[in-house]
């Protein structure tokens, strides 16, 4: 008896509670994938920490500006100044130009990030665009379109990259197609297998059967069901890319002086290492967080994208 | 002549002596060896065959998707409607695909993508069939969805969101969008529980009559055939070996297997007795015996059988049947 009366008021709880039907099965809703995919992020506590190092960093490239003017600060030349120590004044100190080094760190990011991201743009949609059609199509397409990306593939991509900006010049626009050519095959290769593992399942062929083109099937069915790979390859090869302007900047061939760049920094700033150290520390500082944010965010995306690898 | 001629008496789809082979550098599997079907407008037929029978690679053969490069089409006709499939070009098959003809595939959990609503998997076939703005694709869409009896504003839901039996509901309303003449339904129902199976099945049925469509329906369930289904074609080893009305099969059958296959249905009115199931095992397609496929396993088999192929013959206006038990009697013999 007393059980019926439990019941009772438990149906009657739950109709107060939830007024409609709707509201009712909203509690059993299940999650969806973004949000489920989400929350595993989220209890990767290493990831967590890269994201929010990332993000910080974008959020000082986008406001540089703001922290220091990018020509009295991080440009003009100030003797008086050279070689300070890291101060109040000047958090890092200054450089054998009297040039603020925060300031220079900190409009230095606006480059990195921007060539970093701009040259892998390039690279997926070059190499996403063949390795695509390569995963597609399969047999002879496949064999003609990766054996070429392999033969690029053999090359260093920072001795490639250095290649192409020796022979059509250092500019930034030159040197982010440099590194994005060289980055293509790269993305080739992980795109193919990503779509090789789509095309087999019975949706594609569905699509077919309901008479898609085959370019529609690739966009719409298949290219959208790889993202997930896709995308932890673009973080871990923004940091790379990051790495390898860094790299051409060091040895010169990358983004010339004044403009500021860590890389360039660390040349520069090389000759007074012995004395003042912190003028290579900084420069050197923010590539390593950089780099290291990046890949811990690419390492956390990927477990939360296939809970399989964990 | 005789193709113009047949096509007067309205028949949808006549597939004549199709081959088949999977052929990869180890081996060659023969999935199909000679397969004769005609269906006629606005009728089902039944392909009823264990797995491994060529019965899905007939199917796509229609549609010309049998997975190239491995497979290979290396004789017979597939026409449509009196059109030869096989000489098409692809865009008058991407053409033919979803509109003529419309596929219901086996697995309702992968045959939808999980990154697409319903409703634009739906309208997806529309559009490409109907050549209408998204906007009316969307709304046929959701007209769709009703008929199959699912509520129309869940359209803008994800497959995940739907349970089993929705999701093939789903499937069959991406496939009768355009009103094909021809429905193929490769066992749509295998993947799904037994109560969902009888709703899938006489919501498929119903539509079909209602639009007037042929259907081939593929599957292993004699039970369904039994409902669904006009005629019956029995695939072995990529061979019809029986076909008929399903009066002639279920009433008047002839050859050793398919008796093998209703023996081996269990007798609700007999709970203690045991199956009994065909004996041995479905040959090797790389390696078919010789003679007729089914002679290792037959209980009437005769020193003829492992030497030369059974012909086709024709028992009555509808029934036919591939065996040497029937070379010159029509009369039963099992």
């Amino acid at each position: 008896m007393s059980e019926t009366v439990t019941r009772k008021e438990l149906m009657g709880e739950t109709v107060n509670k939830y007024t409609t039907r709707k509201e009712f099965f909203k509690q059993y809703k299940k999650k969806s994938r973004l949000e489920e995919t989400w929350n595993r992020f989220l209890r990767n506590k290493m990831a967590v920490i890269g994201l929010f190092i990332f993000v910080f960093i974008m959020v000082v490239a986008v406001v540089a500006p703001l922290i220091a003017d990018y020509d009295t600060e991080a440009i003009t030349i100030n003797v008086s100044n050279r070689l300070q120590p890291p101060s109040t004044e000047h958090i890092f100190g200054t450089d054998e130009m009297g040039r603020d080094i925060m300031a220079r760190i900190v409009h230095g990011a606006r480059i990195s990030l921007v060539v970093g991201f701009s040259s892998v743009a390039i690279a997926l949609f070059i190499g996403g665009a063949f390795g695509a059609i390569a995963g597609y199509y399969g047999g002879k397409t496949d064999d003609i379109i990766m054996r070429c990306m392999d033969v690029f593939l053999c090359l260093p991509d920072v001795l490639l990259a250095l290649a192409i900006v020796a022979a059509f010049g250092t500019t930034l626009v030159n040197m982010t197609i440099a590194i994005g050519l060289s980055f293509t095959p790269k993305f080739s290769r992980v795109v193919r297998s990503a779509v090789m593992t789509v095309r087999g399942i019975e949706y594609v062929e569905a699509a077919r059967a309901i008479g898609s083109t085959n370019t529609h099937i690739i966009t719409n069915h298949v290219l959208i069901n790889c993202f997930g790979p896709i995308v932890v390859q673009v973080t871990l090869y923004v940091a790379s890319a990051i790495l390898t302007i860094s790299a051409l900047s060091f040895i010169g061939l990358g983004i010339q002086a004044p403009i500021p760049e860590w890389g360039n920094m660390l040349a520069s700033g090389r000759a007074y290492m012995r004395d003042h150290a912190y003028i290579v520390m900084a420069p050197g500082l923010a590539i390593f967080v950089t780099i290291l944010s990046l890949n811990l965010l690419g390492d956390g995306l990927r477990d939360a994208l296939d809970p399989r690898l964990k | 002549m005789e193709v113009k001629k047949m096509n007067e008496e309205g028949n949808t789809l006549e597939i004549k002596n199709l081959v088949i082979h999977y052929i990869s550098e180890e081996e060659v599997v023969k999935a199909v060896n000679g397969v004769d079907i005609i269906i006629k407008a606005g009728k089902t037929l039944g392909l009823v065959g264990e797995t491994g029978a060529g019965k899905t690679t007939t199917a796509l053969s229609i549609l010309n998707l049998v997975p190239e490069p491995q497979g290979k089409i290396l004789s017979g006709e597939v026409l449509l409607q009196g059109r030869s499939v096989l000489s098409m070009s692809d865009l008058e098959l991407e053409d033919i695909r979803g509109d003529k003809v419309a596929m219901i595939f086996q697995d309702p959990m992968t045959s939808l993508n999980p990154v697409h609503t319903v409703g634009d998997q739906i309208a997806e076939s529309i559009e490409i069939h109907r050549k209408v703005s998204k906007q009316e694709a969307l709304k046929q869409a959701k007209e769709m969805l009703e008929l199959v009896g699912i509520p129309g504003e869940r359209s803008n839901e994800y497959p995940y969101q739907f349970s089993g039996g929705m999701k093939q509901r789903v499937v069959i309303a991406i496939a009768l969008t355009c009103s094909p003449d021809l429905l193929i339904a490769d066992e749509p129902t295998t993947a799904l529980d037994v109560t969902i199976q009888a709703q899938v099945l006489k919501l498929i049925n119903e539509l079909r009559r209602k639009y007037h469509m042929s259907m081939l329906m593929i599957t292993h369930d004699l039970g369904i055939v039994a409902e669904v289904c006009d005629e019956v074609s029995i695939a072995y080893a990529g061979r019809i070996v029986e076909h008929g009305t399903l009066e002639d099969i279920f009433d008047n059958l002839r050859h050793p297997y398919t008796k093998g296959l209703f023996d081996a249905l269990p007798d609700i009115e007999a709970r203690r007795s045991e199956l009994k199931p065909i004996k041995g095992l479905m040959p090797d397609p790389t390696n078919l015996p010789s003679g007729c496929a089914f002679h290792p396993r037959c209980d009437y088999v005769m020193e003829v059988c492992s030497q030369s192929l059974p012909e086709n013959k024709w028992l009555s206006e509808t029934h036919c049947v591939q065996c040497h038990l029937y070379k010159d009697t029509n009369e039963s013999m099992l």
